[in-house]
């Protein structure tokens, strides 16, 4: 399925810069970056609040555009593409999940599920969309709008639609950050899960170590730059 | 592919409004506003003149009409049109005294009409008793029948079956007419109508030489005659007989022409709403799209392409226009139900109730086109929505700036509303006008914005609540323009029509009667002339008498060219329309303002010279050495130009647009016109003593005139305020929703002053001072703009004199601070008794 062949990163991000101009002047967020993640791997991303994981995982995205440097998701030259072009391989390439889940209110559980498939022309996407609310746990509740779900089970519309299309990267952005502690639990349990059924590549940004530590790799952001980038042991990388 | 992108884009949409209404309630309300005014105004309008169309044959009493002034139709003429047509009637119109029959009654002048027996051609008099025509007018016991309008009776105080005397005869009142088949009820009607046989006309002695008379001759073609081609076998049997022709297309264009113009003044109004209504559409669509900035940062995280987004918040639009399109609609078709309910009797013809899809449509393209490009600017900035704003927590914001695109689309969406303007009116001056007009007081009134939120930010008070007052109007997303600029452009409105209504009933009321003569005096004989100065100095309080000889003309060329060919300007239209009064003079008046040219000498007895009122000479496009061709009696008078003079026509001065130099109208029959100042005591007097004298003279009273008029402008400015009001309740709509869209922020205002220590009453009072700030500086914006406009349309449109009224300014003031205090306190009130704590924990 993949184009690239294992060797080659699925994410590639080289002296990657990232300034953003502000009323007190420009403020430097990324300060060459240099980050390559293999398809399949599993990377915590973890760093104190304004160390700049979170644009990180923006860049990675394509919703923010690097200031300087290379970035090549899934063999996309990010920094070429305009912004349609950019929300095209999101939709093919990549899931998003976010702290504040981002349902969109008017539409269903299965139909908040079901938009990134319809938005990709993805054939039969309500069938799709049903199996991977069955897979959260949520298929007694496909038909409920977001008003109707609790803060745990609308994270797992919130996974549910970001590996509905089958995605080759996952990014989650402190999945856990707005759930209770067992809640949260559960939510990681199903990341993961997911992530080792699919073989899906997750960039996970928390500031929780002990979330990271569940990661094959750990890397550590720090004034924009990478200040560790480590493997751990497949031990203490436990997502089962 | 295209498909495929729609049909998501319209799935979207439709899983998008399942939020309901409720941020489109201001949206749907103004765009339904607009386009019922619009297409009320419309609709009214196409169902009067297509009453006059349906009623053509009827109005115009046949097939054709023949209408020559002060001469009937000779011997030759009636045989031939007695030959080629399949039926005929003849019938006499004139200006009358009609004399309750006992010595010194009542007298007022009448309309009168004499018919032969053929008369109606088409329809029927309806009368009161029941009875032919014939009967009711036939001679009975030595004296003829006449049927009259009933406010004939009320003004001679009498009843049917009493005697009323008409010049030397006297008539039997046999009834009253409810209905006339011909007479289109007139604008200003002068006097009521007195209706007689052409027989017993003879027996008035009204029928003098030069007496201003119209010989009417109508007439049924015979089945299958084509009029274009019966009229040019006219035209060749008799080329000179200078009689005015007229085809059921034309039965009363002056009527036809009102109503229009008075449908183009109030679908200007109706526009006026519209706009006024896109302020708040845009305002609508701006606050429901910040609504949903996180909907849209999500869909962009999920893959959807800009273009899409655009797509599917566009769709929604395009249902909810739809929505508060139909709703216009079928106000704008059920508001000229009840109007016309209100407005029985009052209109000239019967309006015929119908549906008229070109006024429905315009009403409809209107919308349509207000909407979307009210819409575009606010779409454009939700397509700039950085999907990033979803990672972070402060909430996002509508991109700032949109591209280059939607301007361009901005700018086409106006100039499509700007082509329909000028497509839907019927005058394009007043269009360009109205454009011109429209873009200066939103201009003026966004500069008004503006310098209301720079100065609300440059003077600091001491005053803790009036800095914080003026901190609410210029805070962010502040909804202060946009209400200066809705709430200003209805104000705008009323203050203008409030100002010109003042102003031309002032001129009416005050002015005119203070210049204008009492009386004029029309059809005195030759012959009467110094018996009748005589009779009129002879009373006490009679000044400045003034005679003429006049007969009536008709322009026929301008400069050598036929009068059809010239392309005459609009406010010199009305000199050719139809025959004028014209005289000679020796020498000009004492007052004469003589603007180019010289007078001629006062033996002058050369070629036919003409002085001709300056105005006219500029809308006809000629000057000084030019000729013009006046057909009298007929014939055709060319003369020269020799000299142009400025005359103030609203003065209701006694004066000619035309006058020849001496000789001209001497051979031809006429007769004289006279106007006498008069003071309130010798009115009566002078009318009792003149008509008593001279049974043929009718004085036409010019305090009775200007009472006509001023009814009329009255039923006009009603009309047209009624417009101007829904633009007001259209601003009280933007300016309900800019209230409502801060109701968040002033709950949150309301919490911390309470957490402060700030009585209730403390609240309220700021909030007041808030609304009433907005409102003083609203309407004054409008009280400049309004009056701006009103001087302009009196000064050079009206060409009367100006004076600012304050009280009306005053109203206009008073109804925008109680509209901003009103809507706004009354949506605050609720505010003012929550309990903070709520709030507190929630936040």
């Amino acid at each position: 399925m993949n184009a690239e062949s294992n060797s080659s990163p699925l994410v590639r991000l080289g002296r990657v810069e990232l300034t953003l101009t502000s009323n007190a002047g420009p403020v430097h967020i990324l300060n060459g970056i240099d980050l390559a993640v293999d398809a399949g791997e599993t990377v915590g991303i973890v760093g104190p609040s304004g160390s700049g994981k979170t644009s990180l995982l923006m860049v990675v995205a394509g919703l923010e555009r690097a200031s300087g440097g290379a970035v090549e998701v899934a063999g996309a030259a990010f920094h070429e593409l305009d912004e349609d072009a950019l929300a095209r391989e999101r939709g093919r390439n990549i899931g998003i999940v976010f702290q504040d889940f981002h349902l969109v209110p008017n539409m269903s559980a299965l139909e908040n599920v079901a938009l990134p498939l319809e938005l990709a022309g993805i054939a039969d996407p309500f069938r799709r969309a049903e199996e991977a609310l069955v897979r959260v746990g949520l298929g007694h509740r496909v038909q409920h709008y977001p008003g109707e779900l609790s803060g745990g089970e609308q994270q797992r519309v919130t996974l549910a639609r970001a590996v509905a299309p089958g995605p080759r990267l996952l990014l989650a952005d402190e999945p856990t950050g707005n759930l209770d502690g067992e809640t949260g639990e559960k939510i990681m349990h199903l990341l993961f899960d997911i992530q080792a059924e699919h073989g899906t590549t997750l960039m996970l940004v928390t500031h929780e170590m002990a979330l990271a530590e569940r990661c094959r790799r750990l890397v550590r952001i720090g004034d924009g730059r990478i200040a560790e980038d480590r493997l751990q042991d497949a031990k203490s990388a436990s997502h089962g | 592919m295209a498909d495929g992108v729609n049909a998501l884009a319209w799935r979207l949409a439709r899983r998008e409004l399942r939020g309901g209404l409720k941020g489109f309630r201001v949206f749907v309300t103004c765009l339904a506003l607009g386009v019922a005014a619009i297409a009320a105004v419309g609709w009214l309008g196409s169902a009067v003149v297509g009453g006059l169309k349906a009623d053509a044959r009827k109005l115009l009493g046949g097939d054709v009409e023949i209408r020559l002034m002060h001469r009937p139709t000779d011997e030759a003429q009636r045989s031939y049109l007695a030959t080629n047509t399949a039926r005929l009637s003849e019938s006499v119109e004139m200006r009358a005294m009609a004399h309750a029959a006992a010595s010194g009654g009542e007298r007022t002048l009448v309309q009168l009409k004499a018919v032969d027996g053929a008369y109606p051609l088409v329809g029927g008099v309806t009368t009161v008793p029941a009875s032919p025509l014939a009967n009711l007018l036939g001679r009975d016991g030595g004296m003829f029948g006449a049927v009259v309008d009933p406010k004939l009776l009320a003004k001679l105080k009498i009843t049917v079956g009493e005697p009323t005397r008409v010049g030397k005869a006297t008539f039997r009142v046999a009834g009253t007419i409810t209905a006339e088949p011909d007479r289109v009820t007139s604008i200003v009607n002068f006097g009521p109508r007195l209706l007689i046989s052409t027989a017993a006309l003879a027996e008035t002695g009204l029928v003098q030489p030069g007496s201003l008379i119209q010989y009417y001759t109508k007439m049924m073609l015979p089945a299958g005659a084509d009029f274009a081609s019966w009229r040019g076998q006219l035209d060749t049997r008799f080329p000179d007989a200078g009689w005015r022709v007229r085809a059921p297309d034309e039965a009363a264009p002056g009527v036809k022409r009102f109503i229009e113009r008075l449908t183009l003044f109030m679908s200007f109004v109706g526009y006026t709403v519209l706009l006024v209504g896109a302020v708040g559409i845009s305002r609508a669509v701006s606050g429901y799209l910040q609504g949903k900035v996180r909907t849209i940062a999500t869909f962009k995280c999920l893959g959807s392409p800009a273009g899409l987004i655009v797509r599917v918040y566009l769709m929604q639009i395009l249902v909810l226009a739809a929505v508060g399109i139909a709703i216009g609609i079928a106000a704008g078709i059920a508001l000229p139900w009840v109007a016309l309910s209100f407005l029985k009797g009052l209109l000239p013809v019967e309006p015929v109730i119908a549906l008229y899809p070109v006024a429905l449509v315009q009403a409809a393209a209107f919308g349509v086109l207000a909407s979307v490009t009210a819409a575009l600017l606010p779409l454009g900035r939700a397509r700039e929505v950085p999907a990033r704003d979803l990672f972070r927590a402060a909430a996002g914001a509508l991109g700032n700036r949109p591209r280059p695109r939607f301007l361009l689309a901005v700018a086409v969406g106006i100039a499509g509303l700007v082509g329909l303007v000028f497509l839907s009116s019927t005058d394009k001056w007043f269009a360009l006008w109205f454009v011109v007009g429209a873009a200066a007081t939103v201009g003026a009134l966004a500069l008004a914005g503006a310098l209301l939120l720079r100065f609300s930010r440059w003077p600091r008070p001491g005053n803790a609540v009036l800095r914080l007052v003026l901190a609410n109007l210029n805070r962010p997303g502040t909804s202060a323009p946009g209400v200066v600029l809705s709430l200003g452009l209805g104000l705008s409105v009323l203050v203008a029509v409030v100002q010109i209504e003042g102003n031309v009933g002032r001129q009416i009321a005050e002015r005119l009667p203070e210049k204008a003569p009492a009386y004029f005096f029309i059809d005195i004989q030759p012959d009467q002339v110094e018996a009748f100065e005589r009779v009129v100095r002879s009373i006490p309080g009679v000044s400045d008498l003034q005679r003429e000889p006049t007969v009536r003309g008709r322009i026929v060329a301008i400069a050598g060219k036929p009068v059809e060919e010239v392309a005459v300007a609009p406010e010199a239209q009305w000199a050719i329309r139809g025959d004028r009064s014209l005289t000679a003079a020796a020498s000009p008046k004492a007052d004469a303002s003589i603007v180019a040219g010289d007078w001629w000498p006062a033996d002058y007895r050369g070629k036919p010279l003409i002085s001709l009122d300056a105005n006219l000479a500029k809308g006809f496009g000629i000057g000084v050495g030019d000729e013009l061709t006046v057909s009298i009696l007929g014939r055709d008078i060319t003369a020269t130009v020799a000299n142009t003079r400025e005359i103030d026509w609203s003065s209701l001065r006694f004066d000619f647009a035309i006058v020849f130099s001496p000789g001209v109208l001497e051979g031809a029959p006429h007769s004289h016109i006279a106007a006498a100042r008069a003071t309130p005591d010798a009115e009566a007097k002078l009318e009792r003593a003149v008509t008593d004298a001279f049974d043929n003279v009718s004085a036409i009273h010019v305090r009775d005139a200007l009472a006509a008029a001023a009814e009329l402008l009255d039923g006009i400015s009603k009309a047209v305020s009624a417009v101007a009001a829904v633009t007001v309740a259209a601003g009280a709509v933007v300016l309900a929703g800019a209230l409502a869209a801060g109701q968040q922020r002033r709950i949150f205002d309301a919490v911390v002053f309470k957490v402060l220590g700030a009585t209730r009453r403390r609240i309220a009072g700021t909030f007041a001072l808030e609304y009433g700030l907005l409102g003083l500086i609203t309407a004054a914006a409008a009280v400049g703009v309004g009056s701006l406009s009103a001087w302009g349309v009196v000064k050079f449109l009206m060409r009367m004199d100006w004076t600012w009224l304050p009280w009306h300014a005053a109203t206009t003031v008073a109804v925008a601070l109680a509209a901003t205090l009103v809507f706004g306190l009354a949506g605050s009130w609720r505010i003012l008794g929550l309990k903070a704590a709520p709030y507190l924990r929630n936040d």
